[in-house]
């Protein structure tokens, strides 16, 4: 407790804050899409950087850790104040809203085979059956116990979305929006991941790349997440898990079909 | 309890802060102008955390916060006007900043463990992330396409 007294820590954030604000947001053109550079991607690198010298402490690393549910009930608070005046809009595209939710499965499909033909076995299941964030590690340990491959597999992608996520969607996100014929509503909607940092960085460039579309991609990102967070478990439990393990046994079996007749 | 909210507002505040400086800089909303919106965005935290520990249901914090900050902004709801118009004055990227940087402080403790990870779990792992976010753009995007919405 007594996080806020952490005053080495928030100064360190304010100074993040200042520079990366000053810098502002850059964009560089990639073919038809553009990369957008934005303070909040440096403020992760910045942050992950400073923790390797000696301004970052392990008790500030620590706290920051219990402090980000604090500071992203901000942005759900903002995320609501938006979705209100919208409700009519969220209600009109509220079919859209909530069969996007059935796109995560869309993991299975393509990161599925992919990890079955570089050769995991078991480990994959826990791997690709979800985006792998706090209530899918707890449901595959629930289910096959921590030290099985399934858990493993899960504990991997946790840990590459915790590093990697946030900036590794807030930069898709600019450039998948400005490069493909799909609108920029429908990857708002898509930006309610699971998680509230990678939602931040989704939404975020989404924003900073079609500022004249803001309220509406806030709205609808907002919504979404909240649509993700009610029902994303049980997605996971009822659909996502038995569908990986049917898709399992398949990718399997044609991978060990190709072994005979190549051995 | 009280400990809990006093903690909760003195965090919020200082996040509030920090947002608001942010918001100056990137944004060129003057601090003054946004104070009104950012004190409403902490109370709302404060409140769904609020009743997240008061009432016996299996519902997450954000749950609440995101019903108690939807139904003060519904057009109709008395006062509703000021909670959009204020809080309009704070930018979500101003939001987003801070959160980043606590968040990269934070993962640092897991840079161990992620420099463990083999280049199978790099490639699996981009191509969850992008699944995910391109199979329910995809999906959002039939549906809206077919409503005519777009």
């Amino acid at each position: 407790m007594n996080l806020w007294k952490d005053w080495r820590l928030h100064a360190i954030v304010l100074g993040i804050v200042i520079v990366t604000e000053f810098i502002g947001t850059h964009q560089i053109s990639i073919g038809g899409g553009v990369v957008l550079l934005l303070p909040m991607l440096y403020a992760i690198a910045i942050g992950l950087g400073l923790y390797f010298t000696p301004v970052v402490k392990e008790k500030q690393s620590k706290n920051a850790e219990t402090l980000i549910f604090l500071a992203v009930s901000l942005l759900i608070a903002k995320f609501g104040v938006t979705i209100g005046p919208s409700i009519s809009t969220i209600l009109e595209v509220g079919p859209a809203l909530i069969l996007q939710e059935l796109g995560h499965l869309a993991t299975l499909l393509i990161a599925l085979p992919v990890a079955v033909f570089l050769g995991l076995k078991r480990e994959s299941v826990g791997m690709t059956h979800s985006i792998g964030r706090e209530p899918n590690v707890a449901l595959i340990m629930d289910k096959f116990g921590l030290n099985s491959p399934e858990g493993r597999g899960v504990m991997s992608i946790y840990i590459f979305g915790t590093i990697f996520g946030a900036v590794f969607l807030g930069l898709i996100s600019g450039i998948l929006a400005t490069a493909l014929p799909i609108h920029p509503l429908s990857f708002a909607m898509a930006s309610g991941v699971g998680s509230g940092s990678m939602m931040a960085a989704a939404s975020g460039s989404l924003v900073s790349a079609f500022p004249h579309l803001e309220t509406d991609i806030i709205a609808l990102a907002g919504a979404s997440n909240l649509i993700s967070a009610a029902t994303g478990l049980y997605v996971s439990i009822f659909i996502a898990l038995p569908l990986t393990e049917k898709m399992y046994a398949f990718f399997i079996k044609i991978r060990e079909k190709k072994n005979k007749v190549e051995g | 309890m009280l400990r809990n909210i006093q903690e909760w507002t003195m965090v919020l505040a200082i996040i509030g802060l920090i947002t608001l400086v942010g918001n100056w800089i990137g944004y060129d909303v003057m601090p003054l102008q946004a104070i009104p919106g950012m004190l409403l965005l902490i109370g709302i935290s404060v409140a769904g955390l609020i009743l997240d520990k008061l009432l016996p249901f299996n519902i997450p914090a954000i749950a609440y916060i995101s019903l108690i900050a939807i139904t003060l902004s519904i057009p109709g709801v008395p006062g509703s006007e000021y909670v959009v118009k204020w809080t309009s004055e704070v930018n979500l990227l101003a939001i987003t900043t801070p959160i980043l940087a606590y968040a990269g402080i934070a993962i640092g403790r897991s840079w161990a463990d992620f420099a463990k990870l083999g280049w199978r779990s790099l490639v699996v792992g981009s191509l969850v992330l992008l699944g995910t976010y391109l199979g329910s753009a995809v999906i959002a995007e039939i549906i809206l396409r077919v409503q005519g919405i777009i």
